[in-house]
This record gives structure tokens, sequence and C-alpha cells, in this order.
């Protein structure tokens, strides 16, 4: 069945992108107010799989981390007197022509010299961005994970419908989880750019020519835990990135149009019919 | 052929030097597709873990060295396949008797042919199946029908469309198959007036009613060769086919078998039905639809068998080029599939490179760059011209309609065996 987005989508996004701050929050200290930290055991490698129908393994429109497991308690005592780089910059940016782009993120953070490094020496963090894709658009599972394999990312998932053939008309939605490890921002400067290939699903039919696909607002986190723990007590502390609502990305992408019906498959069927009848005339004429 | 092979290497290498260092990958999509399926498969696991993975399981486990020894040998066994091509290309046309040099220039035209060396090296399975379609070939001329099935039905167990070639198959195992001493007699190349002699000589035999020869032309299909043939290829096929039906379930039989029948792309491909396709996608196609997108292909299959199928090769050419013109998706690797069999046909043309071979490469090339050029725009570009590209799939119909019709038009055509002892008119038969 077809997934539209509509304004039950939108409002799904506006609950995706706050999930944090709902009850299991847990208040920082004064300096950084405004952020909010969750908690999951080391055990749990994915935070977007929350977001999936356990029946039917598409994405579901209603869940939140905190719906599905109760982690309050897990921060307890974990985020005390941390001094965790600001961001910054945030941008988001479509990139490139036809039905393959990239969505690159650039994601600057803040006191680079001595609170990065003095934060990573402690700790393994990555910064992990969740972008829900519209059904129009897929990342492709299989190619990402030789971005894996080439170290370009941590690691990567993509959850949801990952048939990477079917039309828009006929597939659901999908949501990739990318892991960067904050360790190669030192080299960048702490400028951190990541980027995500994209693939445009053939379209359903409209007259105007282009259907557009709008991207929503991704969740941007960062995971980190201490360097030395024990198997049994090791814990992510998630921390949402409240970035200043980022620039919207707009993809036009080509669609038939219903107007065509008619001569195209009738044409079809006569070009077929002629182009046949020639070949067997001509094979039944030669001497 | 020394050199080919060592063109072949030389693209295998530098197909991994682009690879590691090019944005854009010389390698083929689906050999990277192949090779997950065989780690897989190395893994304990299914090759159809790996989504769009459409094949045999026999292609993943032929490539379990991939994630074992290393990542290019597949590579190089498609592309050993291909240089076999070349090799049993000129044992066909050598049991045929065609002269040393022209049996070079056609070998030439498969080895050298720049379609086929880069799809080999790129990591596409095809040349695999056109070195066992030939194979098949050979074991027919030779008379090794238990052979020929075998490899027939693992064959279409492996890609399907070879399907098409049962009938000419069947036709040419009928009664005149063997010769006098039980081996078939091969009609050997020779001029033009011999030919002609052998032709008038089957105009004699025509029956007199329509219901007669019909009969005399079913009669003569049942044999103890085409019932062995039968029997054996199928029970090939649907072994195979069982057991990997067995090990992995309905995902085998979906994945690659069903999936290849009842493929329908709404993408673009070269396909004159695409843009139809996509048109339909959302509400799905009438039974009307279906049979008249299926009736143009079964015409001229039918007819092309029912009026070339003693010259063997070059039926089996025609109906390749035809499948895939006709055909519902159409890529550029299908092309391969008639490509090896040109090679069979070119001694037996009476057209000259000059000129009308070249306007036939010309018009046949020509009208797939102009059909490139709107895919490319579509695809990179992000315009909207799909009714241009669907325009361009019509002209490219036509342009393959118009060579086909010139090949059948200046083709010698040669029955591959000598009819029968008894009609005396083995002019041109020599045994082997």
């Amino acid at each position: 069945m077809a997934v539209r987005s509509g304004p039950c989508m939108l409002a799904v996004a506006f609950v995706a992108a706050a999930w944090v701050s709902v009850g299991s929050s847990v208040p920082e200290q004064a300096g950084s107010s405004q952020k909010a930290v969750n908690c999951m055991p080391c055990s749990r490698t994915y935070i977007a799989d929350t977001y999936l129908d356990a029946l039917t393994g598409q994405l579901a429109e209603h869940r939140d981390l905190t719906e599905v497991s109760d982690t309050a308690d897990l921060c307890k005592g974990l985020t005390d007197d941390l001094d965790l780089p600001t961001v910054s910059e945030v941008h988001r940016q479509l990139v490139g022509e036809g039905s393959h782009r990239r969505l690159v993120y650039s994601v600057k953070f803040g006191n680079c010299k001595d609170a990065m490094e003095k934060f990573l020496d402690g700790y393994d963090a990555n910064l992990v961005i969740i972008e829900k894709l519209p059904s129009g658009v897929f990342a492709d599972p299989f190619e990402l994970q030789h971005f894996v394999e080439r170290k370009v990312f941590l690691d990567v998932a993509v959850f949801g419908d990952t048939n990477l053939e079917l039309p828009s008309a006929l597939s659901n939605q999908s949501a990739v989880e990318i892991h960067f490890d904050l360790k190669a921002s030192k080299s960048m400067d702490c400028n951190l750019v990541v980027e995500l290939p994209l693939h445009a699903r053939y379209p359903p039919l409209d007259t105007s020519g282009y259907a557009t696909v709008e991207f929503r607002s991704p969740d941007l986190l960062v995971r980190y835990r201490k360097k030395e723990t024990h198997p049994g007590s090791c814990i992510w502390v998630l921390q949402n990135l409240d970035a200043a609502p980022l620039e919207k990305a707009v993809w036009r992408v080509p669609c038939g149009d219903e107007v065509h019906v008619g001569f195209v498959s009738s044409l079809t069927f006569v070009s077929a019919l002629l182009c046949s009848m020639s070949i067997v005339l001509a094979a039944s004429l030669i001497s | 052929m020394a050199a080919s092979a060592a063109l072949r290497v030389a693209l295998v290498a530098y197909g991994e030097w682009q690879d590691a260092h090019l944005e854009v990958r010389y390698t083929d999509v689906d050999y990277l597709v192949f090779s997950d399926a065989a780690a897989s498969v190395a893994a304990g696991g299914s090759p159809f873990a790996r989504a769009t993975y459409r094949y045999s399981p026999l292609l993943a486990f032929l490539l379990l060295p991939n994630s074992l020894l290393h990542p290019a040998w597949g590579k190089l066994i498609f592309s050993a396949a291909d240089l076999l091509v070349g090799l049993f290309i000129d044992t066909i046309l050598r049991l045929r008797g065609v002269p040393e040099k022209t049996r070079i220039w056609s070998v030439v035209a498969w080895l050298f042919n720049p379609f086929t060396f880069t799809i080999g090296t790129r990591g596409n399975c095809e040349p695999i199946v056109c070195a066992a379609v030939l194979w098949v070939l050979i074991c027919l001329m030779k008379g090794r029908v238990l052979q020929a099935a075998f490899w027939y039905g693992l064959i279409v167990h492996f890609r399907i469309y070879p399907i098409i070639y049962a009938v000419p198959f069947v036709i040419v195992l009928g009664k005149n198959y063997a010769g006098p001493a039980g081996r078939p007699i091969l009609t050997q190349w020779s001029s033009k007036q011999q030919l002609q002699s052998d032709k008038t000589s089957e105009n004699v035999e025509e029956p007199t009613s329509l219901l007669a020869s019909l009969w005399i032309f079913l009669s003569s299909l049942i044999t103890r060769n085409t019932i062995l043939f039968g029997l054996f290829s199928g029970s090939m096929f649907f072994a195979w086919t069982g057991v990997f039906f067995y090990l992995y379930g309905w995902d085998f039989l979906n994945e690659a078998l069903l999936y290849h029948l009842t493929r329908t792309d709404p993408r673009h491909n070269f396909s004159i039905y695409f843009y139809h396709i996509y048109l339909h996608h959302q509400q799905g196609f009438s039974s009307i639809q279906k049979l008249a997108s299926f009736l143009p292909q079964l015409i001229v299959q039918l007819a092309l068998i029912l009026r070339f199928s003693r010259d063997l090769p070059f039926c089996l050419f025609l109906q390749t080029v035809a499948f895939v013109a006709f055909n519902k998706v159409m890529t550029a690797q299908y092309f391969v599939w008639f490509f090896c069999l040109l090679p069979l046909i070119l001694p037996w043309t009476r057209m000259k490179l000059r000129w009308k071979g070249l306007v036939c490469m010309l018009v046949w090339m020509g009208s797939q760059l102009h059909w490139l050029m709107w895919a490319y725009l579509l695809e990179f570009k992000g315009r909207n011209v799909f009714v241009q590209l669907w325009v361009a799939g019509l002209v490219f119909l036509a342009a393959n309609t118009f060579v086909m019709i010139m090949v059948i038009r200046h083709h010698k055509y040669t029955q591959l065996f000598s009819v029968s002892a008894k009609s005396g008119s083995k002019v041109a038969a020599k045994k082997e």
C-alpha cells in the first residue's frame, strides 16, 4: 500500500525530533541546559530501530524511544560534570542532479582544540544521524555497507522498506542511521562532513511532470560512553544536538503523465505488431 | 587469441585500479551483488539474503573464491568463459568446413567486440551462458545428444532465456538428424551454386495438403533422439531446481525463476514497453494488455522457428535478437546473448561490410546512442523526457527490425545437417 506524506506524517516528524526530551530525559547542568540526554545499554547497536513496527517491519508512524524502553534510570550519574563539546553550526544540503544525489551534512563543533580533545581522551564518541526518508527516495543498504568497509562511516543501517526497485506508489518509507566516529573530527578541525548517497524511486503519475520529494529534519545526536567500561554496565549516553532548524531539502523527480496513457499504450502495441509482421513477411518472402 | 586474452587480463587489472581510485566504478553493480551473495553462502547463509540476487545459487557457489581468494576471481572466470566462446565459435565453423581465413575473422568479431570484452571484465556472468549454449550446439553437431541435453537442462536452470531454443533443437533432432552411420552429417560450407541445388531438391519434397504436411512434420519430431533429449534435459532442469528449492525454499523459486518469467520493470530500459508499464503500474494490467504485449513476441518466434530451424545457428541468432528486441525488459547485457551467435552466421551472409554491413552497424548503434542520450537526461539530469525516451525505444525496435530483415535477406540459407541419404541431393554433403 502506498504511504503518502501528509499532515499526519509531518506531525510524526515533530514527535520524532523531540523524542529525547520526553519522559526519560534528565535535565542537564546549567550552561547547556537546552540539551537533553537519553541512555541505552551498549548491547543495542542502533537507535532508529525503535521506529520499526515489530509486527510489520515497516516504519511505525507514532513511536519513539520512550514507548519502547524505560531508560530514565540508566542515565543516573553518567552525565554529571561533563563538558561536552557544543555544536556551532549544522547544515544539510542536497547535492547533485538527476536520480542519484547526496545529502551532505556538515556539523561544526565549537571549542574544538580544548574541549573536544579532552572529551575524546576519556570517551568514545560518535555522531549519529537519523534521516527518515520520504517514500520517494531510498538508500541502498549494500552501497552504504561498502562505505563502512572503506571506513567512511563507523556503522550504518537502513530500517523500513529497503526494496531497491519498486516505484514510490508501491513502496513504504525507510530511515537511515549513520554512525560517524568523532575521532575523525580532530583532523578536520572539528568540522564533520558526512555524505549520504540516495536514489529516487519512480514517483506516482502526475500531470505537472515532476513530483516533489521533501526531506524532514533529521535527528542529530552525539552518542558517547566511557572508554573503560565493564561489559555488564556499559551504557551509551545519547545527547540530542538541538541545532537551529535545518534548511529545507527538496528533490524534484520527473514523473509520468496520465495524459500519455492512451497514445503510449496503443502506439507501443501497434509498433510492436508492425515490426513483428515485417519480420514475418521478410522471413516468408526470401527465395 | 593470446592478444585478446592479454587484453582481458589487462582490463580486469585496470578495473581493480579504477575501482580503487575513481568515484565511477568499472565493475558492474551486478558483480557486487554476486559477490555479496557468494560471501553470504561462504558465511553459511543463503545467497538470496542479498536483495536483488536473482540468479541460480550455482553462480554464488562458483564465486565462492571471491570472498576466499580474491574479489577478481569471478571476473577471471567470466573472461575465461568469454575466451572459451571464441574457441567454440572456431570449433563450430571448422566442423562446418569454413576456411581458416573466414574463421579467424568471425572469431575476431566476437573476441574484439567492445561490447563483449568489457562485459566479461566488468564482471557480468553472461559469457558463461554463451559458452554453454555454444557447447550444446557443438554436442548436437557431433551427435552427442545426451551430453547436449545435460548442458541444455543445466543452462536453462542457470538462465532461463535459452528455453526459446527448445523447439528448434527438437526439430533438428527429428527424423533426419542421424545419417546412415548413426551420426549427423553436417552440410559443409561451400559456394553459392551448390547451395541452390540443395534448395531445389528441398522444394520437391513438399507434401500436397497442409494437414498432411503438418502430420508429417509432427510425426518426424517423435524419434528416439528427441525423446531422450527432452526427457534428459527436462529432468536436469527439474533436478537442479528441486535441489535448490529444497535448500533455499520459496526465496529461490521467487527470485531466480518466477521473477524472470513475470518480470515487468517500470524503470527506464531499452524495451518499448517500459513507459507503458510505468503508466499502468498503479492500477495493474488487463489480460488484453498482457496478451497484446506477448503476441508480437510469440508470432516472431514461431515464424522464425518454422522458417529457419533447420539452419540452426541462424535460427538461434534471429530468435535471440527478436526475443531481446520484443522483450518487456531489455538491458545492454542481453546483447551478448546474440553477439556470441553472430560469428556463426557471418560466413553465410552475402552482405558486404562495405556498405550494407556498415549501414546496419551504424543504424543499430546510432539508435542505441540516441536512446542513451535521452536516458542520460532523465537519469542524471532529472529532466522529464519520458516521451522522448519511449520514442527512442520505438526507434531502437525499428532499427533492430531493420537489421534483422537485412540479415535475413542476405543470408544463404544452409541446413546445418544434410537431408537424409534417401533424398539423393547431398551435393554439398560430406561426411565429417
